[in-house]
């Protein structure tokens, strides 16, 4: 131990044991456990064979080897029921209680619904563009269902299932698409762009992966805070090709923020699939590339989702140090309502995904095994859930949009001399050619 | 083992001891001797480095803010952040090698006063630097970040006018990063060429959300920047690095705020107007002086200090258009990359800009 202390004092105090520990543990090392008096005095070579670089703690090795990046086998992907939806390890089983599995199976029914008649009504004209979330519903509801509901989200644009299990109201949704007098959002941004302060839900902005490193920031944040809280980023495997996802990973890294990374793997990006995003293991294989301990779920088992971020958010905020989870799963339905995917990929690979390994087909599986679902209810809830989404699509189609004069408010947290003149000036204009302007749909 | 380990620390230090006296040998009188022919005496004027092209003018003593002391603009910088960190306890100052001090040692101290989680380190990405700020800020807290020269802020780009300057308005005011100050040494230092000399403050002019302000002084520069971090917006903070050291003033110990978005009339005048920023009021006010005495003109000097949103009123009249007896006149770089051994040549010095004014009074 005398040797081990004087020795990190030469060396300098490095990351656990280090090289110290190297030193120590191999006893057929040349060392300082293992000179002679004799030898120290003459030359060091023992020492001088130890790598001194403060980049890196490694030893030397005298084969020339690149080091082979494995994509065949690569990270394994966690899952704890099987396609059909039964447990595979009861181990994992997180024994959720039926209430709970209930309420996911709503949310993510819910939410498809909605998705359902949004996406219908951008091709009728009613709102101007809209994204569903088909195929990716395990991925939203099994990670926000395991979070505190005070953790901060930042998303990307395709995790409206999160606040819906926050309980985020169907009005609110259909307000923001709609940009009507409703909207939190004041109108301000096009359709699924949603935001919620009271459910910790940063508002969605469209360039991609800006979000990373500002959830770093809030993480380092709320651990100065000693808050208890954990941050969530959302973001799919093609943003994580941005510089910004390097950057946030980095920093999550160095920083010790507690933050949970979680990648949408879904197979492509708009029309780009994985294969020509990159050539590497995934997004999780990057991780231990930062330092950052990282884990691949099958996306579309909630329960895997649902355990895998339960653990982070545990460790997350214990330990002070970033997670990655890379879940798998795959993008059911177009782009957005401006792409047409028949044009990259085949009806039938969409119709694989959609028929045999559904989050919401393997959970209702699950349940009826359970005893706690079966068809009457299945009908009688997709009637409800229908309803609902009806009701307030069309109470969002019937409100005003929001006063013009809404358009220069918030640019600062006070308008600027200049910007009020401005907004006098569209008023005066609106008094003389109002008549070109839509102003019956608007607010006064 | 524990003699062992001794001895082994204490012939690891002579061994570099032997090394760098070897090198000092080496280094000294007779290395330079050999290799180096004094300077001569005469017929080198053109070979010493320049002079700077400006004289800084420090203003008055103020006495309305208690206390002075004798700071140049570094320690202005300094000054402001000891008093932000002291009175906010959510304020964080990161950025590369701010933990040292910074290389123009605008944060010297304030590490060991404050701690390693207040004053820190981050790796070497802009991008990544204001996006981490951003997210600091969202939540509340304080967040004061460096980008080393003006000249990288360009990665962060995207995050500052996408994000940071937006982040309120397409919210519907749900979130905000009001509490962002990013700080950055800005401008030509006579030497700095390309990328250590820019001016970049014209690519954020135009960007509504953010506001970007220049001091041109040490007692300007900590009156702005504290305004600046307790300002309810992301701000921008350039920092004419020629004046680090080069402005030396008296500064308030106490904090004190200047406010945003408000030039300054340094000097009243009736023929002439002259607006500058930074490091050009020092060459304006010159200029001022000359056409004084050369012309009998008579300058008004305006210190712009905020550039967006920008004080109209006290630059111009909307009808001022038609009060003008010449056209606007604008001097300032060319239309090139920052050069190295041509920046002489290159910055609006003072016989530009007289000779602007110059033309301008015989329209």
């Amino acid at each position: 131990m005398a040797v081990a202390a004087a020795a990190a004092r030469v060396w300098g105090s490095s990351r656990g044991l280090g090289r110290v520990g190297l030193l120590l543990r191999r006893p057929g090392a040349r060392g300082l456990a293992r000179s002679h008096p004799q030898r120290q005095q003459q030359h060091f070579s023992s020492l001088d064979d130890k790598p001194q670089f403060p980049g890196a703690s490694a030893e030397f090795i005298d084969k020339l080897e690149f080091i082979q990046p494995n994509v065949i086998s690569g990270i394994p992907i966690y899952r704890v029921m099987d396609r059909q939806g039964q447990i595979i390890n009861p181990s994992e089983d997180p024994h959720l209680p039926q209430e709970k599995v209930l309420k996911f199976y709503k949310t993510m029914t819910l939410l498809n619904t909605m998705d359902r008649i949004l996406y219908e009504s951008q091709r009728q004209g009613r709102i101007s563009f809209y994204m569903t979330n088909y195929g990716e519903e395990g991925t939203h509801v099994g990670s926000a269902a395991a979070l505190d509901s005070t953790d901060l989200v930042f998303g990307q644009y395709r995790e409206a299932g999160v606040l819906m299990y926050r309980n985020y109201p169907l009005e609110l949704f259909m307000a923001q698409c709609y940009g009507n007098v409703s909207d939190l959002g004041k109108g301000r941004q096009m359709p699924v762009h949603y935001g919620c302060r009271e459910r910790h839900f940063v508002t969605i902005s469209s360039p991609l992966a800006t979000q990373i490193p500002q959830a770093v920031g809030a993480a380092y944040a709320a651990k100065r805070a000693n808050a208890n809280r954990v941050i969530i980023c959302y973001f799919g495997e093609g943003a994580a090709s941005e510089g910004d996802a390097h950057a946030g990973f980095n920093f999550a890294a160095t920083l010790e923020c507690p933050i949970i990374f979680f990648c949408r793997n879904n197979g492509y990006a708009i029309s780009t699939p994985t294969s020509e995003q990159y050539r590497g293991d995934g997004i999780a294989a990057r991780g231990p590339g930062y330092g950052i301990l990282s884990i691949r779920v099958d996306g579309n088992d909630v329960f895997a989702v649902y355990n895998a971020t339960k653990e982070a958010r545990r460790r997350a905020v214990a330990e002070n140090q970033p997670f990655l989870i890379e879940a798998m799963t795959y993008r059911i339905g177009h782009h957005s309502t401006s792409d047409d995917s028949s044009a990259y990929r085949s009806v039938d690979e969409v119709n694989y995904w959609d028929k045999q390994d559904h989050p919401i087909s393997r959970l209702r599986h699950y349940l009826q095994s359970c005893g706690w679902w079966d068809d009457e209810q299945e009908k009688a809830w997709r009637k409800q859930s229908r309803k609902k989404v009806m009701e307030a699509f069309e109470q969002a189609e019937r409100k005003l949009k929001p006063s013009p004069s809404l358009l220069f408010s918030d640019v600062y947290q006070e308008m600027p001399t200049q910007l009020r003149k401005q907004q006098e000036s569209l008023a005066r204009h609106l008094q003389a050619y109002g008549e070109h302007y839509p102003l019956d749909h608007f607010e006064k | 083992m524990a003699a062992t380990a001794v001895t082994v620390g204490r012939l690891l230090r002579l061994r570099a001891a032997g090394a760098e006296g070897h090198w000092r040998r080496l280094r000294g009188a007779g290395l330079l001797r050999g290799f180096l022919q004094p300077a001569s005496a005469d017929g080198d004027a053109a070979q010493r480095r320049q002079v700077a092209h400006f004289t800084f003018q420090p203003d008055p003593e103020p006495l309305e803010y208690g206390q002075t002391q004798k700071m140049n603009l570094f320690q202005a910088v300094t000054s402001a952040l000891d008093n932000s960190l002291a009175k906010d306890p959510t304020a964080v100052i990161f950025g590369e090698d701010v933990a040292f001090g910074g290389v123009f040692r605008c944060t010297v101290g304030l590490r060991d006063k404050y701690g390693k989680d207040r004053v820190f380190n981050t790796p070497l990405c802009e991008q990544g630097i204001v996006g981490f700020g951003i997210g600091i800020a969202v939540t509340g807290a304080t967040a004061i970040a460096e980008i080393q020269f003006a000249d990288y802020i360009f990665p962060a780009f995207d995050q500052i006018v996408n994000e940071a300057a937006k982040y309120r308005y397409r919210s519907g005011d749900l979130f905000n990063c009001g509490s962002l100050t990013i700080r950055s040494p800005w401008g030509c230092v006579g030497h700095g060429a390309l990328y250590h000399s820019q001016s970049p403050e014209a690519f954020f002019a135009h960007c509504p959300g953010i506001k970007v302000v220049i001091p041109r002084s040490p007692f300007q520069a900590k009156g702005l920047l504290l305004s600046c971090i307790e300002d309810k917006n992301p701000c921008i903070f350039f920092e004419p690095k020629i004046l680090y050291r080069a402005a030396v003033e008296q500064v308030p110990i106490e904090p004190y705020n200047i406010p945003l978005s408000q030039a300054e009339v340094i000097q009243e005048g009736s023929d002439v107007t002259l607006v500058a920023w930074g490091t050009q009021v020092h060459v304006v006010r010159e200029v001022a002086s000359m056409a004084h005495e050369k012309l009998g003109v008579s300058c008004e000097v305006i210190d712009l200090r905020t550039i967006i949103p920008w004080d109209v009123d006290t630059v111009c009249k909307e009808e001022c258009f038609l009060n003008l007896e010449a056209p606007i006149s604008r001097v300032c770089g060319y239309d090139t990359p920052f050069p190295h051994i041509f920046e002489q040549f290159y910055i609006p010095d003072k016989w530009k800009c007289y000779d602007a004014l110059r033309k301008m009074i015989n329209y």
